[in-house]
């Protein structure tokens, strides 16, 4: 390769990245994931949009974590195993680029296990809740701590889920538990050793200030 | 398309007391009598008790003492599933030295699926992994078990009166007899005798004891009636005032499940003890055969006796429907497949006007006239390549294909009826059985080892509904 070719090859790839940062003064500057030293996120999950992972996490293979309309904070401490889809997307009456719609910011608290298979659009999460395989959560929903949503359910009203609460069954019968879920510290321990044997893992950014999900 | 092939699209018929049409995976063969035998024109015994969990085996006497319950698994009196055992580690002082803890492990139920625990009702955890858990005990067992012996003891007086004046109306030559009704009585109660078929005439052993044990047993028990209450308990004061906890509240069926106590409150659901489940074997009525008797060993699920319709009977299935229209003839493929090893002769038959058997039939039907011959199953068939295939002379118009034990055969059906619903056309089929279960009389005429007789059945299909 010639300086010369060596040249007009990176002249041509400025040009495409301030035409993209051009395209992309809307959006927030940051484009690729925050990750906390001491997470564990797989190279082949999908995480698109400003996402930000707090440490112990553990993001296994096919994952998803995509921020459309707004950003995503990860806490501390939580599962997301595989084909897992946690998403904040646009309400659906409202098109990606109207003008007026906020991006609102979701959050996930420390110690949540989001099972095989499971899609989570719900903006705030709390602590210590599961979400089992293939059960659905809505955008209006808001888990405190200690919930279990159980496996297929389905659950979109528009309502705070008190503490301790599990979901489950067909029609999606309810009770309240007297203790909350164990946090999963042995399994995260045995997969933050065992995953780095036999994938790559993302990137993480090292973070002087600490990130810490918006409490309200 | 799968849909044809749904057990209720082929249906036949059992001629029993009742006329039953059902299709033919659900009907069992009474090779003694030759003919088919529905699920309701058979008796069922019950023939070993297990439990669904942890499969273990129960004599029939240990289950009814037990009150059909397993001793070791549990239910979840939430959402009704096994409950599974789990361990922690609880740091317990030395029974020795007070001042040093050691780990122990301490044991509680939980539920998979509702996420249950014993902790929520407020059970303690147990040192034992099994067999510490109790049930807790009804306050009004002394009473109820009173009430038993007393009733048990008057029906049985009752069964003797009655037996005394029928036996000093009969004359002599029957000394044993009774009536179905002192049966009756006896069951009446619950004395516990074991279950009978009622045989005219034939005597009952377990009852003939009974008149020596009425000289022994004059204890009288008595029983203090039940006492009505003028006043009852008030309701609390903030009865009508007090907001509801949903999560506390009782499903219908948590709380019928325990009639023992039936509580209302979710913190007072106890976990009771599973259900036994029972194998069933299955008798012919007329001939007392076994059509279906299983293993005795729960973990297997195979029959020391199998008389199953589909293991003799050919089975007609439909292949592809085409366009229904109102009265225009349409050509349905159907596929009739041979059960046994030996070559099968079937000719079909329409059903004649005014049969009585034809009540469901929407079209009119042609079928093949000439006798379509099936070859026999042949387990082999797949690994034997150098087999030559069996030649029949085979009709193009009446057989479509035509593949080991199976013939693919043309149907002409020419709907009726233009109202909704489906398209049914009945038609019945005679077909050769050689009954190999007949004893082998040494015979010295040279007959065939086993001769076939012909039987007939009524088939009734449905098509489908008719396109606009």
């Amino acid at each position: 390769m010639t300086p010369f070719m060596l040249r007009r090859i990176r002249n041509r790839l400025s040009k495409k990245l301030k035409s993209i940062n051009k395209m992309s003064d809307k959006q927030n500057a940051q484009k690729s994931a925050k990750i906390a030293a001491g997470a564990v996120v797989c190279v082949e999950s999908e995480i698109r949009g400003e996402v930000t992972i707090g440490a112990r996490t553990v993001v296994h293979p096919k994952a998803r974590i995509i921020a459309e309309a707004g950003p995503i904070v990860i806490g501390e401490g939580n599962l997301i195993e595989e084909q897992a889809l946690i998403i904040n997307s646009y309400p659906e009456n409202i098109a990606p680029d109207s003008e007026g719609v906020e991006p609102k910011t979701m959050t996930i608290g420390i110690n949540n296990v989001f099972e095989v298979g499971c899609m989570s659009q719900a903006l705030k999460i709390g602590d210590n809740n599961v979400i089992e395989s293939k059960a659905d959560l809505g955008r209006n929903m808001i888990l405190t701590s200690g919930c279990i949503i159980g496996a297929c359910c389905q659950v979109n009203t528009c309502e705070v889920i008190p503490e301790n609460t599990v979901i489950f069954g067909s029609g999606c019968q309810r009770r309240v538990q007297t203790e909350r879920p164990q946090p999963q510290t042995l399994q995260l321990d045995f997969l933050m050793k065992i995953l780095p044997n036999y994938h790559h893992m993302k990137k993480t950014v090292k973070t002087t200030s600490a990130v810490t999900p918006a409490k309200n | 398309m799968a849909s044809l092939l749904q057990p209720d699209r082929v249906l036949y018929l059992v001629h029993g007391e009742k006329k039953i049409r059902s299709s033919l995976s659900t009907l069992y063969f009474c090779r003694y009598c030759s003919e088919l035998r529905s699920l309701e024109c058979v008796s069922h015994e019950v023939d070993s008790h297990y439990c669904p969990s942890c499969l273990e085996n129960m004599p029939s006497a240990e289950a009814k003492l037990k009150k059909n319950r397993c001793a070791n698994c549990f239910d979840c009196p939430c959402c009704m599933h096994t409950l599974s055992t789990r361990a922690t580690n609880i740091p317990a002082p030395l029974p020795d030295d007070p001042s040093k803890t050691a780990m122990k492990k301490a044991y509680y139920l939980a539920c998979g699926f509702c996420r249950w625990t014993s902790r929520d009702v407020g059970m303690a955890d147990k040192s034992v992994a099994s067999g510490g858990w109790q049930e807790p005990d009804n306050p009004h067992t002394q009473r109820i078990n009173k009430l038993i012996e007393y009733y048990q003891q008057l029906a049985q007086r009752e069964k003797l009166e009655r037996d005394r004046k029928k036996l000093a109306r009969r004359r002599p030559y029957m000394p044993l007899a009774f009536s179905q009704h002192t049966i009756h009585v006896v069951e009446k109660y619950g004395l516990g005798t074991r279950l009978q078929r009622q045989r005219p005439g034939a005597p009952i052993t377990s009852l003939a004891g009974l008149s020596l044990k009425e000289g022994e047993d004059q204890k009288e028990i008595n029983i203090e009636p039940a006492q009505a209450l003028d006043e009852v308990e008030p309701l609390p004061e903030d009865y009508y005032t007090r907001p509801i906890n949903l999560p506390e509240v009782t499903s219908l069926r948590q709380r019928l499940l325990q009639p023992d106590f039936q509580p209302a409150g979710a913190s007072q659901l106890h976990p009771k003890h599973k259900h036994l489940l029972i194998k069933r074997s299955l008798r012919c009525r007329k001939c007392e055969h076994n059509l279906s008797k299983p293993e005795f060993n729960p973990t297997s699920i195979k029959f020391k006796i199998q008389l199953v319709a589909v293991s003799y009977i050919p089975e007609v299935r439909i292949m592809s429907i085409p366009n229904l229209r109102f009265q225009k003839e349409c050509q349905v493929l159907l596929t009739l497949t041979n059960p046994v090893e030996s070559i099968t002769h079937v000719t079909l038959v329409g059903c004649e006007e005014g049969d009585p058997e034809d009540i469901n039939s929407t079209a009119k039907v042609m079928v093949p006239t000439k006798e379509l011959v099936l070859a026999g199953k042949d387990a082999a068939a797949d690994y034997d390549e150098l087999a030559e295939p069996q030649d029949f002379q085979d009709d193009p118009d009446v057989v479509a294909f035509r593949k080991s034990n199976k013939i693919g055969f043309f149907i002409k059906v020419v709907p009726q009826r233009e109202e909704d619903g489906d398209v049914t056309v009945s038609f019945k089929i005679r077909h050769d059985f050689r009954n190999l279960a007949a004893p082998i009389r040494p015979s010295e005429e040279d007959d065939a080892p086993t001769e076939a007789i012909w039987l007939t059945h009524h088939v009734e299909l449905s098509l489908g509904p008719l396109v606009a």
